[in-house]
């Protein structure tokens, strides 16, 4: 048994203990006791599960031990410019938001006040000194088994606690923005976010990673979730990494009865993105809706993980995502629904949507249903596919160059699910972003088109 | 404007088009009529670019240029426009988006300043009206869900738009009811010019009879077989294929 683990499993990098060692005295609550254990538990629980190889199934496409299994050091202090960091303001004027650049809240651009009484906004540092206790309770409860999780309790730096009590919406969107910097050593950063929505509360998040930088750089985040019954939470990620950067994500869930999840992902950029997905569904009436879409080219791979139980009868859930794999990029989606005994009439659908644009390209996609129940309406369907060349000659026909007729298919093929972004402004920058990507020198226009469209 | 000389071309190794050769000059209508699968639409795809003809013979000149070394758009640039027989349905590309950025690229082929929004707007909703096609479908993805009449209208529209030298209808009239097919043809003949050529694929005298051609075709085994004036197409009308080419090429 012992001889079987080993080859799954690597043991970390010794830089990770050295690192632990010197930072576990700084960390946020280091000070206060039960947090501190908690971080040295996760720690020590990293050094156990030690890191995934290819053997293990869940990380079957990726080689994350090239990426996340070296010496890092978290980066120092760094002061960004105001105009390198406003492009990813998202939500307009009435926002509230958080900044982090490498784990350190930015205070100069964060944005709480005015909210509305019971709602709590605050950086995960402040959260471990207002609440340590529930704060080191939420770091303890989630063990699920993955090293990077454990390594984040260990580490969690930036990240943030947001509660909004019964029955409250808020208006204005609330953004977290995490700013990764590389430097000459590999820096790494471990975000922490705990979110949690009482009764019928709804909220607009919109979750932004950005790397600014050239060296490489490890973001780890975690984000637990809780939506109680009847809460609507409206998620808009948009992840910019650089190029030398990587990104692994875990949003970890649970659902309760009539609650709405809707997540809209646009992933452009970055080495290594993996953006793993546990959700709970724990009652009827839920609707739960994800959605993506990556484009990964030369150097890059997006590692898509979902996992939806349906622990509970009469809930819905839907997965729509889009890989675009340019020159030798490489894209992975592993999605899973597990219906529970008991759990009728679950209505789960899973779509990946795969455009192959180069013959060096890959693309791996492994879809599962696991049903235990029988009066469900379940589906799932994959495709991957070239672009049309029927369409490719019909836009060249009319005068517009191969690469700007490409860029437009592209560009429809990923549009959809740029749609579902509920905020405008982020829809904006995932516009900009893709077509200056996609290049062949289209213009705003396209933006304007859709976003006149979306107005 | 345009020659074809002992044009050969094969689909995956099959010979279709077989020692063609055709002239069209500046202001004149040319129709060219056939049996079914005598590689009209091939001869359109070839002039037009779409890959997947091999030509294994033959010349084709464009004014000065040689047209069959130039890329599908450098041919649009140039002057070149064809309306399909079967228009591609783009899902997720806004038609006015596409019709925006086809005027432009053309634009700046040619050398010109790209067209200003609120005349682009202007120019586009005027030809629209001509050619009886809703605000609605403009603001549709291309082609996606069009009925076969308002994809050739929207052809035609393109057409109107992008102002080519030289234009080719593929069947633009099939599956035009009798009002549209009027819509259609004025909104060519709005378009004849002593500067533009047109060259006309048809099944039906019908269209000839609101588009008056200077030239007739009959084009049948991957060659133009016979040529004359527009009582050649009446002529195809009473008699067939069949009486008027013999049974071996009416086939
Ligand atoms: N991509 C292709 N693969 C195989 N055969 C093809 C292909 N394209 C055309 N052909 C063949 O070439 C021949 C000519 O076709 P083409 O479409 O040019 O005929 P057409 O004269 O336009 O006919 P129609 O009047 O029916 O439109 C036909 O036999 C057709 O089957
Ligand atoms: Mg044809």
């Amino acid at each position: 048994m012992l001889a079987v683990k080993r080859t799954r499993r690597l043991d970390p990098d010794p830089a990770f203990t050295a690192a632990f060692r010197e930072l576990a005295p700084r960390l946020p609550g280091s000070a206060n006791e039960p947090l501190a254990r908690i971080r040295e538990e996760g720690f020590a629980r990293f050094l156990a599960l030690g890191i995934p190889t290819q053997r293990d199934e869940a990380w079957k496409f990726t080689n994350v031990a090239r990426i996340a299994n070296r010496p890092m050091r978290p980066a120092t202090a760094t002061e960004l410019p105001l105009d390198r960091v406003l492009p990813y303001l998202l939500g307009g004027p009435r926002a509230r938001r958080l900044v982090f650049v490498d784990g350190r809240l930015q205070p100069q651009w964060s944005h709480t006040g005015g909210l509305p009484q019971g709602v709590i906004v605050e950086s995960l540092a402040r959260a471990a000194e207002t609440r340590p206790l529930a704060l080191a309770e939420a770091l303890g409860e989630l063990d699920d088994g993955r090293s990077f999780t454990a390594l984040n309790t260990a580490f969690a730096d930036g990240g943030a606690w947001i509660e909004l009590p019964a029955g409250l919406a808020l208006e204005a969107p609330l953004q977290l923005l995490f700013v990764t910097t590389g430097g000459e050593v590999p820096v790494m950063s471990h975000p922490r976010c705990v979110l949690r929505l009482g009764d019928g509360a709804s909220l607009t998040l919109l979750e932004t990673h950005v790397g600014l930088g050239e060296g490489a750089a490890l973001t780890n985040a975690v984000l637990q979730l809780a939506l109680r019954p009847g809460a609507r939470l409206e998620h808009d990620r948009i992840q910019l990494p650089a190029a030398q950067g990587s990104l692994l994500a875990k949003i970890d869930g649970s659902l309760g009865a009539g609650a709405r999840y809707r997540q809209t992902t646009v992933l452009l950029g970055g080495a290594l993105v993996r953006n793993e997905h546990e959700l709970r569904i724990d009652g009827p009436g839920v609707d739960c809706l994800l959605s993506g879409v990556a484009v990964p080219g030369t150097g890059e791979q997006s590692d898509i993980v979902v996992r939806i139980h349906h622990r509970a009868g009469g809930s819905h859930s839907d997965q729509y995502f889009k890989h675009v794999v340019e020159d030798r990029g490489h894209a992975a989606f592993a999605g899973k629904i597990v219906v529970h005994p008991g759990a009728q009439k679950t209505n789960a659908y899973q779509k990946n949507d795969n455009l192959l644009l180069s013959d060096d390209g890959e693309v791996d996609t492994k879809p599962e249903l696991e049903i235990y129940a029988d009066d469900v309406k379940c589906s799932h369907g994959a495709t991957c596919g070239e672009l049309d060349a029927g369409a490719l000659f019909y836009l060249r026909s009319r005068g517009i160059a191969r690469q700007a007729a490409r860029a437009i298919l592209v560009h429809a093929f990923a549009a959809e699910v740029i749609g579902r972004l509920a905020d405008p402004t982020a829809r904006a920058l995932a516009e900009t972003r893709l077509v200056a990507r996609l290049g062949g020198g289209l213009d705003g226009a396209l933006v304007e088109t859709v976003l006149g469209e979306a107005a | 404007m345009l020659t074809i000389e002992n044009l050969q071309v094969s689909v995956e190794g099959k010979p279709i088009l077989k020692g063609l050769s055709l002239t069209v000059e500046a202001g004149r209508v040319h129709a060219i009529m056939g049996p079914n699968g005598s590689g009209k639409s091939t001869l359109a795809h070839v002039l037009a670019g779409r890959e997947g003809y091999e030509v294994t013979g033959g010349n084709v000149r464009f004014g000065d240029e040689d047209l069959l070394a130039l890329e599908p758009e450098e041919r649009a640039h140039a002057g070149l426009f064809l309306a399909m027989q079967y228009p591609v349905e783009i899902p997720g590309v806004a038609n006015m988006y596409f019709l925006r950025q086809a005027i432009n690229a053309i634009c700046k082929a040619r050398g010109q300043d790209e067209i200003p929004a609120a005349e682009f707007m202007r120019k586009v909703r005027e030809q629209a009206r001509l050619l009886g096609i809703g605000e609605e479908l403009l603001k549709r993805d291309l082609n996606a869900g069009f009925s076969g009449g308002e994809k050739k209208r929207n052809e035609i529209l393109q057409m109107a738009l992008l102002e080519p030298r030289l234009c080719i209808l593929d069947e633009t009239d099939s599956g035009l009811d009798i009002d549209a097919l009027r819509t259609v043809a004025d909104g060519v003949n709005r378009l004849r010019s002593p500067e533009r050529a047109f060259l006309v694929i048809t099944h039906y005298q019908r269209l000839l009879d609101y588009i008056v051609p200077d030239v007739v075709h009959i084009m049948a085994d991957g060659r133009i077989q016979r040529t004359g004036g527009p009582e050649l197409a009446r002529e195809l009308e009473e008699r067939g294929y069949e009486g008027l080419l013999g049974t071996k090429l009416a086939a």
